[in-house]
Parts: structure tokens; sequence; C-alpha cells
């Protein structure tokens, strides 16, 4: 055996328990999921092949699934563009060099380093209805009091507060270190040319941060579409409340997808409804990597 | 020279190949449904001892006292037979009981035992328990007329039964006897009302409300406790599964009109504002950490199985009755939240197996029942056998009354927890329930919903069984 093959072979060897694994626990329960996704499948018996009929009767048959969509649609809509401007905004201030900054990093950031389950519960004790601190807030400055996860109306903005106070902190960090990348030449020549410090964010700096908001914007929106464990403790730790939320309203896809699979034990539509969410957030990936040509700016890139 | 490295080399596709071959294979082989087995099982070590493994769903520490006196006085009956199990409740490794026993059953190595907190009649439909009644037909104290008939009933499925019921908990009217003191309502559980509708009346007696808001409640109807559903249904003179001909009756007459009624009480006596009712208390729980109105003294009645009694601290008097039935029913009838035993299927050894739940669920539940007061299924335990923590609270002649209150009971047990669909079934109801008392839905349209939508279920089951 040469020199060059024993290397190879060394290579692979190396990498192999991370293809091996990639291969068993990623790609192999994928390929599954498409083929569980064609059959009637109860776990403990062997799948039986129907075709095509899950998803028929997911999109005809089904009211849930089409509320799942919308409650999902709606979260994604709204919590979306919200963590994309909390997180940036808070990355902004973050980046000013000011006495204890290295404090405010760390506190901004612990939320998205506690479990979701505790924020979750914790949430929860802040917004009930009767005794949470939220009701009392505004009950002290003559607001009425909210039904927050008990109410239709409340329960998906409930969702979303709780979705922010978590889910803004890692792209926060990785605003901060995209501003941080920001060539202080530029800035410095900006300023040569009379801008004010508006004219330095908006013509400078946003443009130069691109590529950031893109990766956050991608990464976000694929994980709100895949919301599961706020909205499935919420609903099943709030006492007296509905499985999925008052009338439904907090029953997002992934919860829908999970009650399916391991409370009514149809795996294979299950399966369907993965696969439906995987084409989906395949879709939306390309579009938003094709509209990326349009708006993000890489530095030292050829003008199109 | 180049050629001959060049043959010598593995391509990175022909590796990659190779490689995605090999984990395939490997997992497929380790994810395919096992053959069925012939539950036989390896033959006991040479001394004759067979070790059975028991999936313990049990944490509390209670439970974990009592469980290992029960495990111990089975294995000095039975010197051959050895339990392993863990403690701490929940399958060895953790994760969620259900899922693990599942995922197991599919992989071939189940556990021989299993504690289960839904019906046997669900998994037995599903294909992931064994059949029993060969091994009742000869059992000592397990025989198919030792247990009540209706709790029983919710480990059959379509004539063959899945498990054994330990406990049957049985729900009752709990009332705060010094809210009735306070309001000089000389009350006791004969002189209870027996109809829904001399409930009502008494409730109004108690219930206040402020700018349309609750402020104190009588009775509150118990639209979130999703297994008391066919205890209401059959307390109306209706049904909600018809077991015996696999046919929902959602939106019978009887369960339109039970709807109707809570939802016209809601409106008539609360304010009918779904929402504010919500906002106004934690109708839902008897638990003070979870802010219940009935712990609070907001409400003075509240339906719960008879497992409250020590698990709670009320800090108030209180007493038990009857449920009252419905303008469409003739007798109350009682719920139950059983305990079950179960042997998932494929267990290697289960005649030892069906010893082991057998005695758990019989002459050991005695035992349990001594610490913890869930009363238990099988007939034959003793009607003197009281549970220590509340002959604590109330006085051993109290507790020992009663004790017999809840098992007497249990002779009007409604059937319940006897589909194979019976979470779904009872999700879908509640959706439908909440929209009617929410005004977004007659009781007729969202019963005809609801009906439409489980026995489409529950068909789609059948087929796949």
């Amino acid at each position: 055996m040469s020199r060059k093959t024993r290397d190879n072979l060394r290579a692979y060897l190396f990498v192999s328990p991370w293809l091996i694994s990639l291969l068993v626990f990623t790609a192999y329960p994928m390929l599954a999921s498409f083929y569980f996704s064609m059959t009637r499948y109860t776990i403990v018996r062997p799948p039986v092949w129907i075709g095509l009929e899950n998803f028929r009767v997911m999109f005809t048959k089904d009211d849930l699934f089409w509320v799942a969509v919308w409650n999902t649609l709606y979260y994604t809509v709204v919590s979306v563009p919200l963590q994309m401007l909390v997180a940036l905004f808070l990355a902004t201030l973050l980046n000013l060099s000011t006495r204890g900054i290295g404090f405010y990093r760390t506190a901004f950031y612990l939320p998205a380093l506690v479990p979701a389950v505790v924020t979750t519960l914790l949430w929860m004790l802040i917004l009930d209805p009767r005794a949470g601190l939220a009701n009392a807030a505004l009950e002290a400055v003559g607001l009425p009091k909210l039904g927050w996860m008990y109410s239709v109306a409340w329960s998906k903005p409930s969702l979303i507060i709780i979705a922010l106070w978590t889910g803004v902190g890692q792209p926060m960090l990785i605003f901060l270190a995209g501003l941080k990348n920001v060539p202080q030449s530029l800035l410095e020549a900006a300023i040569i040319d009379g801008t004010n410090a508006w004219q330095r964010y908006w013509r400078v700096i946003i443009p130069l941060l691109t590529p950031t908001i893109f990766f956050n914007l991608l990464i976000t929106l694929i994980a709100s579409f895949q919301v599961f464990t706020t909205a499935f403790v919420a609903t099943a730790s709030a006492s007296g409340a509905s499985p999925a939320g008052p009338l439904n309203s907090m029953l997002v896809y992934m919860v829908h997808l999970y009650r399916q699979g391991f409370s009514y034990f149809a795996m294979g539509y299950a399966s369907a409804m993965a696969v439906v969410l995987f084409l989906v957030l395949v879709v939306l990936t390309l579009i938003l990597v094709r509209s990326s040509r349009e708006w993000v700016h890489y530095e030292g890139a050829s003008p199109r | 020279m180049e050629t001959d490295v060049k043959r010598n080399l593995i391509s990175r596709r022909h590796f990659l190949r190779l490689t995605g071959m090999a984990a395939g294979v490997a997992a497929l082989a380790a994810c395919a449904p096992s053959a069925p087995s012939a539950q036989t099982g390896p033959p006991a070590s040479a001394d004759g001892q067979v070790t059975i493994s028991w999936w313990n769903g049990f944490s509390t520490p209670t439970v974990q006292e009592i469980a290992p006196q029960i495990v111990g006085e089975f294995e000095r009956m039975h010197p051959n037979i050895k339990i392993d199990y863990e403690i701490s409740g929940g399958p060895p490794g953790g994760g969620n009981l259900t899922e693990v026993m599942l995922s197991r059953i599919a992989a071939g190595n189940p556990p021989d035992t299993i504690t289960l907190w839904d019906a046997p009649s669900q998994y037995g439909a599903l294909g992931a328990l064994t059949a029993i009644d060969e091994f009742m037909a000869q059992a000592t104290y397990a025989t198919p007329d030792a247990f009540y008939e209706n709790v029983l009933n919710t480990c059959k499925w379509q004539g063959r039964t899945y498990g054994l019921p330990a406990s049957a908990a049985a729900a009752a009217m709990f009332f705060n006897t010094d809210l009735f003191a306070e309001k000089g309502i000389a009350m006791t559980r004969e002189t209870f009302p027996t109809t829904w509708d001399e409930l009502r009346a008494l409730s109004d007696e108690f219930t206040v409300l402020e700018n349309g808001e609750v402020k104190q409640a009588g009775f509150m109807p118990p639209w979130s406790a999703t297994w008391l559903y066919p205890v209401w249904s059959v307390l109306n003179g209706g049904l909600i599964f018809d077991a015996a001909n696999t046919l929902y009756t959602v939106n019978s007459p009887e369960n339109i009109a039970w709807i109707e009624y809570w939802a016209n009480w809601l409106d008539e006596a609360y304010g009918g504002n779904f929402e504010r009712i919500n906002i106004a208390g934690n109708w839902g729980s008897a638990y003070p950490d979870q802010n219940s109105a009935f712990y609070n003294q907001l409400s003075s009645m509240f339906v719960d199985g008879g497992w409250i009694m020590t698990d709670i601290d009320f800090p108030f008097e209180w007493e038990v009755a009857k449920l009252p039935y419905g303008p469409m029913g003739t007798k109350t009838a009682s719920g139950y939240w059983p305990n079950w035993f179960a042997m998932p299927k494929g267990g290697l050894h289960p005649t030892e197996s069906f010893l082991f739940i057998e005695y758990f669920c019989t002459k050991g539940w005695e035992t349990w029942y001594r610490a913890i007061p869930d009363t238990p299924a099988w007939k034959g335990a003793s009607r003197d056998v009281v549970t220590q923590a509340l002959i604590d609270k109330v006085g051993e002649e109290r507790a020992l009354e009663l004790h017999r209150f809840f098992l007497d009971y249990l002779e009007d047990s409604a059937p319940m927890w006897d589909s194979p669909v019976n979470a779904f079934a009872m999700d879908t109801l509640q959706t439908a329930i909440e929209s009617v008392l929410g005004k977004v839905k007659s009781a007729r349209a969202a019963m005809d919903e609801a009906q439409a939508l489980i026995q489409a279920k529950l068909e789609e089951t059948l087929r796949a069984g």
C-alpha cells in the first residue's frame, strides 16, 4: 500500500466517527422519514405502504394541520423580524466602548444559555393571568389584565415574547461579531466625507453587515418554523388549559407533528408532516439564497 | 507509477459508498421491526432463577418506599423470580416511558413488565402488549371476575385483555364544608344534590360576580378535566364510546344536551365570557402550587379523584359526595383513573411476568394502599385496609368510612379508558367543548365535527390493526 493510500485511509479513519454518525443518525432517519411518510406506521407493527394517502389526509381532511400551519406562520412572520431587529439593536449597543461592557455582553447573552424548558416555566409564572408579574404591572398602570396563555388572542404573542427572550442571544452575538469586523478605515473615510452617525450606520455598517444578516435570518427562520419546546412546555404546564392552548391557538406545526407521532401513534402521518416541513424549508432557503444575490454584499466581491 | 498509485487508492466516492452501505445496513438491522417472539424465552439458569424486568413509572418518595416492599413480598413468595427495576421510575437510561417502550418493542427487546399511565386497551389495539386471558383463566387472584368490571374493561380490546388495573381511584364531588357553614347551609353527603339542576341551584348560592368578573363560584363545570368527560356523558344518560359496537357517539342528543347545559350555566351564572372566567381562577385543579380556585376557596365544590385526600392539605374541612346526574340521566356514575400493569409484546418470561403483575395488582396493592389512597381495582382487597396518611389526617373511623365510600362508588363506575384512540378523542372533544363554551360554535356543530374526526381516527386505527 502506497504512502498516499495510507494517508487517505488514515484521514478517512479520523473523519469516520463523524461520517458514520451523520449517515446513521441524520441521513438514515431523513431517508426513513421519506419512506414512512408513504406508509401507515404505528411503531410497533411493520409499516404498510399507502402511497400518498397521508399527504391527501393532511391537505384535505386534517383541519388541525391548517391550524398548525397558520399558527406557525403567524409566529414566524412576527417573531423572526422582531428577533432580528432586537438582536441587531442590542448588538449595536454592546458594540459601544463603555465601562463594564463585558458585563453587559454577558448579561444579555445569559438567557440564551438557560434551557428553554426552564425559561418557559419562568415565563409561565410571569404571564400567569391570576398572579403573574405581567398582569400585576398592567394593573399598576391602570391597564386591564390579559389572559396571556389562556387567551386565544394573546397566546401566540405570549409565545413570541418568550421566543424573544430566549432567541435573541445567539443572533445578537453573531451580529456583534459582524459589527466588530466592519473595517475602521471605512468608517473613518466616511467621517472625512462628512457623514453623520446615522448615515454611517445605514450607508456603511448595514451594507457590510448584510452577510451576517443573511446568516441570522436563515437560521432564525428555520428555527421559528421548527419551534417546539416553548409551545409544548407552555401548553403542557398551563394548568386547566387545553393541550394546545385555548382553541388550539398554540398548536404549532412541530407540536401537531409530535402529537400525531407520539400521542396518537400515527408515525407515518407524522413523517409525512416532517417531509412537508423539510420541503417548505428547502424552498424558503433557496428563495432566500437566491434573493441574497440582490441584497447581500460581500467585501471584496466583484460588483454584478 | 501514477497508474499504480491510482489503482491502490480508494476513491472518495467509493469510500463514501461503502461507508453509506455499511451504516445503512446496520441502521436497518437495528430499526427493522423484529419477528414476533416465540414467547418461550431463554431457559431459567441452572438454579432455576429467572430475572424479569419491570419498568416502574412511579417516582414519588412514598412510592420509592413502598415499591421495594411489594417487590420484596413477591420475591419471598416466588424465590425463583427476581425483579430487576429502577426505583427512580421511568425506563432505564431515561426518556419518555411510552416512547422508549414502543421503540424497544419494535426493536425486539422490551421489558418484561411495565407500569402504564394510559389504558392498556389503547396499547393492546396498537399491538404493543401481550394478551393475558389464558393466564387470567388459571390465576390465583387476578381472575376475570376479580376486578370491577368497567375498570378491567380499560384493559380490553376486542375481547382480549392486555393488562391489569392496579388502582381505580374513583372520582367524587369534594365540597368545602366551612364555606357551606358560613352560608348557613347544612350539607351532608346524604343531602347533597342528586341532579344537575339541584347542584346548579346550590352553586348559585355561593356565586358572586363583580363587574362581570367571577369573585366567588359555587361549582364551575370542569371543562378542562378531560378524563372525566365520559362520566359527565353517562351522568346525562349518554355514552361517548360504545366499545361493544366500536362506535363513537359524541354527537348523541345526551352529549349535545350536556354541553349546552354547561354553556348555559357559564352564561347565566358566570357572565358567559369564557376567557374572563378562565382568568378569574384556575378552576381545573385542586393543587395549591397551581393556584387552585378550590384550594384558595374561590369555589366551594370540585370534582377530582380520591388521591387528593392525602395529596393536599386543605386549609378547610371538606366532605365528599356522589356526582349528580343530568336532565337526561337517571343515576349517578363515578370516574376512575387507574394505574395499570402490562406485559409488552416480545417479553421473554410471560409466565413469571404475569405472576408479578398479578401480585402487584391484587395482594400487593393492599400494601400500596396503606401508603397511598389509590383505591384498589381488585375486588378482593380488604374493606378494612385504610391508608395511614388518611388516618393521620382525619382519624381512623372517618378514614375507613371514606375508604368504603370510594370502594362502593366504583360499583357505579362509567365506561371509560376503553377506546384505542382515547387520547385523540379526549383532545378533540376538549377543543370542541371549548369552542362551544367560547361561543365559537354551537354545541351541535362542534359535537358533529368532533364525532366525524374521532370516528375517522378510530376507523383508521382499526384498518391499521
